[in-house]
């Protein structure tokens, strides 16, 4: 009887830890990121940023003692997007859709959250709609959109730009190259700059050959070219416009994308001085222990510095993981969104005395946006060049602009 | 328009298109000779910039590099032509296979690439004797596009003395006409078919490392070529060299003055002219059955 009992009782024990561990929820995220292709390293440094905030989430806790667990799925393209992210709720029962670097693929995803009522926090993409006139109230972006970027360019065009009156564009032909040019117009006509367009070019998104388009702007004669290209696009461009002397003759100004630091790595010492620049994040911008702390962070765990896709992924994690601590668990939907709405979130790219914050009447994060010039700095290599002169716009001059929000639904309707 | 505007322009339509040229001449002449549609020629044009990118991290040294791109996409597309599409030359689906295997090889060597170079954007600098530019009056011109200008007609006229004056070159189209009959006359068709397909996709990598100076070396880079190239070779006519040839002049000049006049809609131009042969000529403005185009 003894024996049998003190068996029993060093079997209750054995099997308490594991009960406890069993009971501790894991709440899933279905995330959907670009894998493969010239968008890949967008993914990549994205899945590298997810792990990066899962462990200081984790190290910190979450109530219940519950775990965060991601699943990445290539997305591909918006219909297979949109049936991962379904299967995504129905079979792996996720609490939260999360991620997403094309437009085109968050405008599609953004339904599915909205139908099935399930919050889909956007990492990536910039489309202006998704926030404003395509907003629903389950979705959520952990980065700027295109309107604060090219918002804050229009500032930066009246007041610190001189003696300047044509201007044209080239961009790509798609829903981001187009938004970014009427957005920059709405800007520049709102600010009351006075300019006169003598070009706009449309080459197609991943277009390898800008010869022509490069004479053809040359022909055109810009005082100021405003350039809204993405990813190795800006680099392709750069390299092929440079033995024409492009960027003697005009002002290169390029502040959704163009500041990226993979463009600046890739193109080295090939990238012209004084171009104007930004991005969402920068790897040198602020002079932060924060920011510094993440990018070293993120280059121990990479061995390469983050692209700027990679703190959107890392902040969506931890505001995810606010939004449970608030709440206490992940299955009170509205809850969560209750929580993230107006949410403060401490992110690597705010500066001193600034937190960035969620605003709760579009679910877009609201950040200051900096924009700088090309100079030689090879503190982070293989960049020859990183950016400098920096001129910081706050971010309550950015987003929201409610008129803005009007003339898009106007435009493009709901 | 001035003379300087119409000079830089077509300069420019021209650099284009031999570019163009000279993946899509390795894409047709696959066709022409082996009947296979190879979706993954643009996978060697891949290949071809990070063999000389590897090359380039031990040596720096472009030529070497271009030797090292040019030699490993053409030795990979020899192993893929023996190993592979070998298998499938004559089964009742043919078609269907090279669509399917080919198709499969642009993931497999995407992937391969992303998994051995990592994901992220790599340079290629240019050689430095073509680093500067020539200026002839209002006219600039990148002394690089001039040499990738050169390249493109050196090749023309390479691949002309091959195909009309060497006893290989016979044989090379002889086999695009009659592969049976060459073999009964004695010929080693198989090596022949292997032996083009590696100078095919050896043009890809050329076009590769021709290209990475002034493009972005990253996976998914020969996805981009491809679209193009198979414009150009149904517009010229499938398997048809010079076709090719004539197919990459007109798309590049379209494009480059389609963008000076009518900037709206430049890249639908093409697809424009695209699909006017197809109307008028659909087998392709220069199509015969010889790889040679006699």
């Amino acid at each position: 009887m003894k024996k049998s009992f003190l068996v029993a009782v060093l079997i209750v024990a054995w099997l308490t830890p594991l009960t406890t561990v069993f009971s501790a929820e894991t709440i899933k995220i279905g995330a959907l990121y670009t894998m493969t292709g010239r968008g890949g390293q967008y993914g990549k440094d994205s899945e590298v940023a997810i792990k990066m905030a899962l462990d200081e989430v984790h190290e910190k806790g979450l109530p219940g003692d519950r775990k965060l667990e991601v699943i990445i799925t290539d997305d591909k393209n918006p219909q297979y997007a949109v049936s991962v992210a379904k299967r995504y709720i129905s079979e792996d029962k996720v609490k939260f859709l999360f991620g997403i670097i094309s437009s085109a693929i968050g405008l599609a995803v953004t339904e599915v959250s909205k139908e099935q009522k399930v919050i889909l926090v956007g990492t990536d993409h910039a489309a202006t709609d998704l926030t404003a006139n395509k907003f629903q109230k389950y979705y959520f972006r952990s980065a700027n959109n295109t309107f604060q970027s090219m918002m804050a360019g229009a500032m930066y065009l009246k007041d610190e730009v001189k003696n300047w009156k044509k201007i044209a564009y080239i961009g790509p032909d798609y829903a981001y190259g187009r938004d970014q040019w009427m957005e920059v117009k709405w800007g520049l006509d709102k600010l009351g700059v006075k300019y006169e367009v003598v070009g706009e070019y449309w080459p197609k998104l991943y277009e390898p050959d800008y010869t022509s388009y490069v004479t053809a702007i040359m022909k055109a004669a810009p005082d100021v070219l405003i350039v809204g290209f993405w990813g190795g696009d800006t680099v392709s461009f750069i390299k092929q416009a440079k033995p024409y002397k492009l960027f003697e003759k005009m002002i290169y100004f390029h502040v959704d994308a163009g500041g990226n630091y993979e463009a600046m790595a890739a193109l080295a010492d090939e990238m012209p001085q004084g171009l104007i620049l930004s991005a969402r994040h920068h790897n040198n911008w602020p002079d932060t222990p924060e920011n510094k702390a993440y990018v070293q962070k993120f280059f121990k765990a990479a061995g390469r510095y983050p692209s700027y896709a990679a703190s959107g992924a890392y902040v969506g994690i931890h505001m995810i993981a606010e939004a449970i601590r608030k709440v206490g668990n992940a299955n009170d939907t509205e809850a969560l969104v209750k929580a993230m709405e107006g949410m403060k979130i401490q992110c690597p790219e705010d500066p001193p005395g600034f937190t960035s914050y969620i605003d709760p009447a579009t679910h877009q994060i609201v950040q200051v946006q900096a924009i700088g010039t090309t100079v030689k700095n090879d503190t982070l290599p293989p960049a020859k060049y990183m950016l400098g002169n920096w001129k910081v716009y706050p971010a309550e001059k950015l987003w929201p602009i409610s008129e803005y929000v009007e003339y898009l639904t106007k435009a493009k309707g709901k | 328009m001035d003379l300087g505007t119409f000079v830089s322009q077509f300069i420019s339509g021209l650099s284009v298109a031999m570019l163009i040229f000279l993946v899509a001449s390795g894409l047709t002449l696959i066709y022409g000779v082996l009947n296979v549609l190879n979706f993954a020629h643009g996978s060697f044009y891949l290949l071809g910039t990070y063999f000389a990118f590897q090359l380039m991290q031990l040596i720096p040294n472009f030529w070497l590099g271009l030797v090292a791109g040019v030699f490993g996409a053409g030795v990979v597309g020899m192993i893929i032509e023996v190993l592979f599409l070998r298998r499938i030359y004559g089964r009742p689906d043919e078609g269907a296979f090279q669509l399917l295997m080919t198709y499969a090889f642009i993931l497999v060597l995407d992937d391969a690439v992303k998994f051995i170079w990592g994901p992220e954007y790599k340079t290629i600098s240019k050689p430095p004797i073509f680093s500067g530019s020539v200026t002839i009056g209002p006219v600039v011109v990148p002394a690089y596009n001039i040499f990738i200008i050169l390249v493109g007609l050196v090749v023309v006229l390479f691949a002309w003395y091959l195909l009309n004056r060497t006893e290989s070159g016979k044989k090379v189209r002889a086999s695009s006409i009659d592969r049976q009959m060459l073999s009964l006359l004695g010929a080693n068709v198989p090596l022949i078919m292997t032996v083009v397909f590696g100078i095919a996709t050896a043009m890809g990598g050329l076009a590769g490392v021709l290209a990475a100076p002034l493009r972005t070396v990253t996976p998914g880079a020969g996805i981009e070529v491809i679209i193009d190239s198979l414009i150009v070779v149904v517009i010229g006519g499938f398997g048809n060299f010079w076709g090719a040839l004539l197919g990459a002049l007109i798309i590049g000049e379209v494009l480059s003055f389609g963008i000076l006049w009518w900037a709206e809609l430049a890249t639908v131009l093409t697809f424009i002219v695209m699909i006017v042969v197809l109307i008028w000529k659909p087998e392709g403005l220069l199509s015969t059955k010889s790889a040679g185009g006699k």
